[in-house]
């Protein structure tokens, strides 16, 4: 589980979500663009970042919506083909966030469309992870979440060390063929 | 407000490639202290002679910046943290003497706190008679083939002196050589 002091963990709760508030609050009224008061009414509409949300859903002061990240277009276009959802530069904290929304949001499908498109994308990734080279970045690799990322560039490095390991220069003493000569070229 | 400042001092920190840091950005650091102090100014005036077990709208907008001021510490400690992290793997990566770009970018107390650092791991060294920022991947031989890069001088290696001069190569111990390769100034030659 990601720590306290865990960057992109503090990144991804700054994620928006949409919420629906079931009672007033008094003094935040920069919360709500909207608003001529100096609070937020009791039924408005904003976008919050997520880690204020979280708390405040629940205490019961507030309902999340779904974002459009698990909605019905998002559930179509993996549907379509997942490997060419862009999440890298759409919704780079996708598996994270859906991971902390799930329980929050009375939503039982986000966890199976979760796995589903994670397991969809991760055969593509994998077979072009080992071939990628080093120098040049991969258009794909622009189209990762964060955290297929990391395992993308795992795989890479990998496959790096293990190139390493196969010229490696063992430090032995080339010897001479001695013996009869033959006709054939050994070399 | 709402913590938005304190992420993008963390978005500067994350954007940064591994190992390196951004220089310490003083001013966004001291605006996020003062927008806490703004968020609990806020929250003294709502709380203030009001009961706290009622759950008005007083309450939820007193928690609101209750919650602000956390996600700020949060922030502001990530960044130290994260920063902390940095100098002292730069203790085992460069070396005793930080070149000036890396020390341009912290700040004073970040400059003490590896002085102090350093200090540290020196004396457990001494206490262990090792040194153990030397070798830090295990060498396949005990002396390379180096090439100087920038003038370095007369040094004395061992029981002899070498005259260090600018592109000439030496065989060295790799002990004695590796002090020179983190700073820059030698490359191993590689045929």
């Amino acid at each position: 589980m990601p720590g306290y002091y865990d960057i992109s963990d503090i990144l991804m709760e700054d994620e928006a979500v949409s919420v629906a508030f079931h009672v007033g609050a008094n003094g935040v009224g920069l919360l709500d663009p909207g608003t001529e008061t100096n609070s937020v009414e009791k039924g408005a509409k904003i976008d919050l970042p997520f880690w204020l949300a979280h708390e405040l859903c629940r205490r019961r002061a507030v309902s999340i919506t779904i974002p459009s990240c698990f909605g019905q277009k998002m559930k179509k276009d993996v549907q379509a083909d997942a490997a060419c959802v862009d999440l890298g530069t759409r919704y780079p904290y996708f598996y994270e966030f859906g991971c902390k929304l799930f329980p929050l949001v009375g939503d039982k499908s986000i966890g199976l469309f979760l796995r589903h498109t994670f397991a969809n994308r991760y055969k593509e990734m994998l077979s072009k992870s080992h071939t990628a080279s080093l120098n040049a970045i991969p258009k794909f690799v622009l189209r990762l979440s964060k955290e297929e990322y990391q395992l993308f560039e795992a795989a890479r490095s990998s496959m790096v060390e293990f190139k390493k390991w196969r010229v490696r220069d063992l430090g032995l003493m080339k010897t001479t063929i001695v013996g009869h000569k033959r006709k054939t070229d050994l070399h | 407000m709402y913590a938005r400042r304190a992420a993008q001092l963390l978005q500067e920190l994350s954007s940064c490639e591994e190992g390196q840091l951004p220089p310490y950005n003083g001013d966004k650091f001291d605006q996020v202290i003062r927008e806490c102090e703004e968020h609990s100014r806020q929250f003294q005036s709502l709380i203030r002679d009001k009961d706290i077990e009622t759950k008005n709208e007083d309450h939820y907008g007193s928690f609101i910046h209750h919650l602000s001021i956390i996600r700020n510490k949060r922030c502001l400690m990530a960044y130290m943290y994260k920063r902390a992290e940095v100098i002292q793997s730069n203790r085992w990566n460069v070396g005793r003497v930080l070149p000036r770009e890396i020390q341009d970018k912290l700040n004073f107390s970040e400059q003490e706190y590896f002085k102090d650092y350093c200090g540290v791991i020196d004396s457990y060294m001494k206490d262990l008679d090792l040194d153990l920022t030397v070798d830090m991947v295990p060498p396949k031989d005990p002396y390379i083939r180096v090439r100087v890069l920038s003038e370095i001088g007369e040094v004395s290696l061992g029981d002899h002196a070498v005259s260090l001069t600018k592109d000439s190569f030496h065989f060295l111990r790799r002990t004695d050589a590796e002090p020179f390769i983190s700073q820059g100034l030698m490359e191993e030659f590689v045929e």
